[in-house]
């Protein structure tokens, strides 16, 4: 199951309480970043940049727990950095469980499989297994070949010993559609509990700055990956947000969905831009120039993003906005495979990145997937 | 090693006359992101002249991906990573915030009490670009050697 039904009762009442109070911002997941130290040196990603005095910092465990007590939320994300590399991230797990926090800890499982004796399965725990596509896309994509066998055999030894696993998957121009739907496949074969996807943002400190998909790029890979899809392909993540990905939704961001704690304290304004850090949520929340930021401000550093954490906030906003987004999610949740001829046409079509990319795109063939799509 | 000079450098972020173009840009539109034009910075001592370049400093200094070393007034040398700033109407209302290199203590420094900035600290991104992932793995494929990977720098 995607999400344990407590889960799903436990956010729906936090939501509709933020409705019921009136609360014009209010958060939805926390970003807890405990460190910044990571084992892998991804181009596209903007989290790790630091010397090395800042990559040996960490978030004790009460300062984690401070700052999910200041926030509120009932689900916690646990990214990075690698979180498994911190000293105490079974301490700080072992907290939020103790708290009744629903955890998401963001991991490349390339140290999951030793570390999994750190931890008791639980309902409250899910790992989210950094996972980019099929093999040779994913090493691609994180710049370690080997990474993607480390990371199924992570997966493999945390569904064994009964832990809830999910992917999370960020998608980058010259994606090869066929090759996710396949990776879709072959994730839920491993038995996952349902998968997370998102087109990467382009972080101004990130290495790679020639690869982050645009608007117009993403809706249409999106669209081709989405429809047509196979009833095994569980999600974990809001319908409607999924369907704005595809083009079929259209929202203004909502920054403070997400907010972002790390050693620097409240980033500012989200978890993807760093305009500077905040001494607690409330000086977050009451310093923010909001109207500065989401695409619809026209703020450059915003233009390309429809990253989850600004988005999906406000998707799970208009589920709970009234009848209207009630009537959307329910329609969506029950649209099933969403047949679209154009879309499956768009799996026939060569992928063309705007700047050379993985030249593993260029090499393997579509049409197979055409044909099991439509079998 | 020799600076660049304050011509040659561009500001990570985009310049007021970036911000207007793409700002005409339709983002619904857009195939690709456009990518920060970023150069060299590190090694950088810029020019502390007016309070205009005080400000463009510090604000390129807050973007660098490594540390800075600060001069202050008082002839006292900080080096560490800006973290935070906050800019107000004068260089005595405006704040940098740095973890300094050697120190869990967080330091606000005002722009006023600031007499020189160096980009001392290596650009701890540079050398990653998705293209010279590429070169070496080709170049690994083509030696025979074992798997190919970009690490992460090593903490000492």
């Amino acid at each position: 199951m995607p999400v344990p039904i407590s889960q799903g009762w436990t956010v729906a009442t936090y939501l509709l309480k933020q409705k019921l109070a009136g609360r014009k911002r209010y958060p939805f997941v926390l970003m807890l970043e405990p460190l910044f130290r990571c084992n892998l040196a991804c181009a596209g990603c903007g989290k790790i940049q630091y010397p090395a005095h800042i990559l040996k910092k960490e978030l004790t465990p009460e300062e984690c727990f401070k700052a999910v007590e200041e926030c509120g939320t009932p689900m916690v994300s646990i990214p990075g950095g690698e979180p498994l590399m911190h000293s105490q991230i079974d301490k700080i797990v072992e907290g939020l469980v103790a708290r009744k926090k629903y955890i998401y800890l963001c991991t490349n499982a390339l140290l999951l499989k030793e570390k999994l004796h750190l931890f008791k399965p639980s309902k409250y725990l899910t790992f989210s297994v950094h996972v980019d596509g099929q093999r040779d896309h994913h090493d691609f994509s994180v710049c370690r070949e080997g990474g993607y066998d480390q990371a199924v055999e992570g997966i493999r030894a945390a569904k064994k010993a009964g832990f809830r696993v999910t992917t999370n998957t960020t998608l980058f121009d010259g994606a090869d559609p066929n090759s996710v739907r396949a990776h879709f496949d072959e994730m839920m074969e491993l038995g996952v509990e349902g998968m997370m996807l998102s087109p990467g943002y382009s972080y101004d400190k990130a290495p790679d700055q020639k690869h982050f998909l645009g608007r117009a790029r993403t809706r249409r890979l999106f669209r081709s990956i989405l429809s047509n899809r196979k009833k095994s392909w569980k999600f974990n993540q809001s319908s409607l947000f999924l369907e704005f990905l595809m083009g079929k939704q259209h929202y203004k961001c909502t920054p403070w969905g997400m907010p972002t704690y790390n050693v620097f304290g409240w980033q500012k304004p989200c978890y993807l831009l760093q305009d500077g850090y905040a001494d607690s949520f409330q000086e977050l929340l009451d310093s923010v120039e909001w109207q500065n930021y989401g695409t619809e401000s026209g703020n450059p550093r915003c233009a390309n993003c429809m990253v989850h954490s600004g988005y999906e906030a406000s998707a799970v906003d208009h589920t709970f906005s009234g009848l209207g987004g009630l009537w959307a999610t329910i329609k969506s949740m029950l649209a099933g495979s969403y047949e679209d001829a154009d879309a499956l046409q768009m799996l026939n079509e060569p992928v063309k990145p705007v700047h050379a990319f993985n030249p593993l795109v260029q090499i393997s063939s579509t049409n197979s997937a055409m044909e099991e799509t439509r079998a | 090693m020799s600076a660049p000079s304050h011509t040659d450098h561009h500001s990570a972020r985009p310049t007021t006359g970036q911000s207007a173009a793409n700002a005409a840009l339709d983002p619904e539109q857009l195939e690709v992101a456009p990518g920060t034009a970023r150069q060299t910075v590190e090694g950088w001592i810029p020019e502390l002249a007016t309070d205009a370049d005080i400000r463009s400093a510090l604000e390129e200094a807050f973007e660098y991906r490594g540390d800075v070393t600060i001069t202050r007034k008082d002839g006292a040398k900080i080096e560490g990573y800006i973290f935070d700033r906050s800019t107000g109407n004068s260089l005595a209302t405006s704040f940098v915030r740095l973890l300094p290199k050697d120190s869990n203590n967080r330091l606000k420094i005002s722009y006023a009490e600031i007499a020189a900035l160096a980009f001392t600290g290596r650009d701890t991104a540079a050398g990653k670009s998705y293209e010279a992932w590429v070169k070496k793995y080709w170049a690994k494929k083509s030696t025979g050697e074992g798997e190919a990977s970009i690490q992460p720098d090593a903490l000492e």
